[in-house]
């Protein structure tokens, strides 16, 4: 019942702007875009399609232990089990799953670099460009949102990014990732509403083979990023067996 | 096992037709929603104790009448303050001691809580809430 309804209003915010505006726009440059050496990709997104990290729900050819974790995150996961990963007790998604929150980021461009501010957390994701990056993870400096490296191919903005910590889940389900990941994105605009991230996982620790997925950006015009602060009430912090808590008073 | 809520299968259609959904999955990037039986929507009607209006999570604590003529503390947990204030939602929107009707996706271990998924009523008059575009 509940899917009838965003879809009407979705149907009536489409109708309205066809009235008005008639055919697709051409894209508009946003006040966030202020490098005309660049192709605009700026402006505020959110993620479309599934929670899960694929929208079609696929998951890498997992090897040996990372197989083994994930097996017993599904199994806990279908007994009604949440064992989630550290954003249960409010720290940081990080890379790759903050690709795939459903919170907006605004993506600002500015001479040499890209800026990503995610309402999520408030997470910052800073994007030098033309910086060669490490050809190998260093796992001493790893962090949560890992090292980011830019570089334009045509109106393809790619990105490398390297050092990411090992503990953190590609999405709710559990999927895990070593810390020899390497993500490459290649990110175009699609059309003036749509960005698209081609994504690639190269993990041969935790992965047989590099997993590809697209996700898909939408614009959202009225929206603007606001404040999220985790900590102020978390009442879903995990127990001792790290299931997440409901909640319940 | 808990006390059942109040509820019948009118209420429940009447409520589903007048349900004003967030969406077919929480919006959560907190924490995975395995703890809520997701296939399953039920209704509690009582007073609200509390809004607890705070990220990660808001938090409605409602009052229901129960079986043996107490009452049980419900805890309804939404969205976040972000997503909430997307439809139309302000901190004063739901107060203590307003009479609610609320949809939820229950938990699967019984107890007095569920996932937000909308207001049926709110001192008996639908709550009319915006689009989230």
């Amino acid at each position: 019942m509940g899917v009838l309804k965003p879809l009407a209003f979705a149907a009536l915010a489409s109708a309205g702007l066809l009235a008005v505006s008639g055919a697709q726009a051409a894209p508009v440059l946003s006040s966030t875009y202020a490098d005309p050496s660049q192709p605009d990709i700026s402006g505020l997104w959110v993620v479309t399609g599934a929670m899960q990290y694929a929208p079609d729900r696929s998951v890498p050819k997992l090897l040996g232990q990372y197989k083994d974790l994930y097996d017993k995150r599904t199994k806990a996961f279908k007994a009604g089990i949440a064992i989630d990963d550290d954003t249960a007790d409010c720290l940081p998604a990080g890379l790759p799953h903050l690709f795939i929150v459903p919170y907006p980021f605004e993506i600002l461009q500015t001479p040499g670099r890209l800026t990503f501010l995610y309402e999520y957390d408030s997470a910052v994701r800073r994007v030098p460009l033309g910086v060669t990056p490490p050809a190998q993870p260093e796992p001493d400096t790893a962090t949560f949102n890992g090292d980011s490296y830019g570089h334009w191919e045509g109106d393809t903005l790619v990105i490398e990014t390297i050092n990411i910590r090992g503990d953190t889940q590609l999405d709710f389900t559990g999927i895990p990732h070593s810390d020899a990941l390497r993500i490459t994105e290649r990110l175009h605009r699609k059309d003036a509403k749509t960005l698209e991230d081609q994504i690639t996982l190269t993990d041969p620790k935790a992965y047989a083979e590099p997993f590809k997925t697209t996700r898909l950006y939408r614009t959202r015009p009225k929206w603007k990023i606001s404040e999220y602060v985790c900590e102020e009430n978390n009442r879903n912090k995990t127990d001792a067996q790290g299931h997440t808590r409901s909640g319940v008073k | 096992m808990q006390q059942s809520p109040r509820q019948s299968l009118w209420m429940h259609l009447i409520g589903l037709a007048a349900v004003v959904a967030l969406g077919t999955q929480p919006v959560c990037a907190h924490h995975s929603f395995a703890m809520y039986d997701n296939g399953k929507q039920i209704t509690i009607e009582g007073v609200v104790k509390e809004l607890q209006w705070t990220n990660p999570h808001v938090w409605i604590q409602v009052l229901v009448p129960n079986a043996t003529g107490g009452q049980d503390e419900w805890s309804v947990e939404c969205t976040s303050v972000n997503f909430m204030v997307r439809r139309g939602f302000s901190k004063t929107t739901i107060k203590a001691g307003d009479q609610i009707s609320v949809s939820l996706t229950p938990l699967k271990d019984g107890s007095h809580g569920g996932a937000f998924k909308g207001v049926n009523s709110l001192n008996g008059a639908p709550l009319k809430l915006e689009s989230e575009d």
